[in-house]
């Protein structure tokens, strides 16, 4: 069984995938059952789903470049 | 039955645009210069669409072009270097969570749509090397291995910038909550 300590030190890499099977399993497990931990994933996952929407929120290139770049893609 | 053709270099190019200035803006953080550093990236990937290899990732590619053609104007003395481990760091974000226990323990204060802005600007505030790394990976959905690719540094380099940025922002966005009543002080929960 993973301790806590080893679970906080990958629940990033864990959030973003990075983990071998064996060990997201093995996260997965502690999660479901870990009242201490849990929250700090639930947090964590949170502020990285409020990151990811920055990719909608984030400004738009203005039309003009575009333009531009249409026509050195086309040229 | 023959195969499909899959979307043509020009067309991947294109469809990189919002990407490609989303990063520039975020590596330059001004709209002017984030313009012409696109406009340079793809000038330069054009000239080298040999080095492209089809069915690569073709933001992943640009990212790159985009990162070195902005790096060329930058002072050496004004890159940040980066030694921190990223275990520590994702221990240090431990302690910030333990510190909002109290007044937010599952994160709610990052579910308030009135926080892209905030975000905005923090994300703005962090050094290049930490920024780029959340840029890429939290923001543009690269993995690790892709973003160490753009970034021409080792994988365990990645996950520190990106750990340690993450933590920064975390910081930054609690304090703004705070200040904004938008979050019990952390201190008031005690």
């Amino acid at each position: 069984m993973v301790s806590c300590r080893e679970v906080i030190e990958r629940l990033w890499d864990y959030l973003d995938g990075e983990l071998d099977p064996v060990w997201t399993e093995e996260i997965a497990a502690h999660l479901a059952e870990c009242a201490r931990c849990y929250p700090q994933y639930r947090y964590e996952f949170a502020f990285l789903e409020a990151l990811a929407r920055q990719r909608e929120a984030a400004p738009k290139p203005p039309k003009e470049l575009l333009e531009r770049l249409r026509e050195l893609v086309v040229a | 039955m023959a195969e499909t053709p899959g979307p043509t270099f020009e067309s991947q190019l294109l469809a990189a645009a919002d990407a490609v200035y989303r990063f520039a803006l975020a590596l330059t953080r001004d709209p002017v210069r984030a313009e012409d550093l696109v406009q340079e990236t793809y000038v330069r990937a054009l000239a080298h669409r040999d080095q492209f290899e089809m069915g690569t990732d073709c933001r992943a590619w640009l990212f790159t072009i985009c990162r070195n053609a902005f790096l060329k104007g930058m002072h050496r003395a004004e890159r940040e270097v980066v030694t921190e481990d990223a275990a520590l760091e994702a221990l240090a974000a431990a302690g910030i969570h333990a510190s909002v226990l109290g007044a937010d323990p599952e994160g709610a204060l990052f579910e308030r749509s009135d926080l892209a802005e905030a975000i905005q600007r923090a994300l703005a505030k962090l050094p290049e090397e930490y920024r780029t790394a959340v840029m890429l990976v939290d923001i543009e959905d690269q993995s690790y291995a892709e973003a160490a690719r753009v970034l021409g540094v080792p994988i365990g380099t990645v996950r520190s910038r990106l750990f340690r940025g993450r933590r920064l922002l975390q910081q930054d966005l609690l304090a703004y909550a705070e200040d904004a009543g938008l979050l019990r002080s952390r201190e008031e929960v005690g």
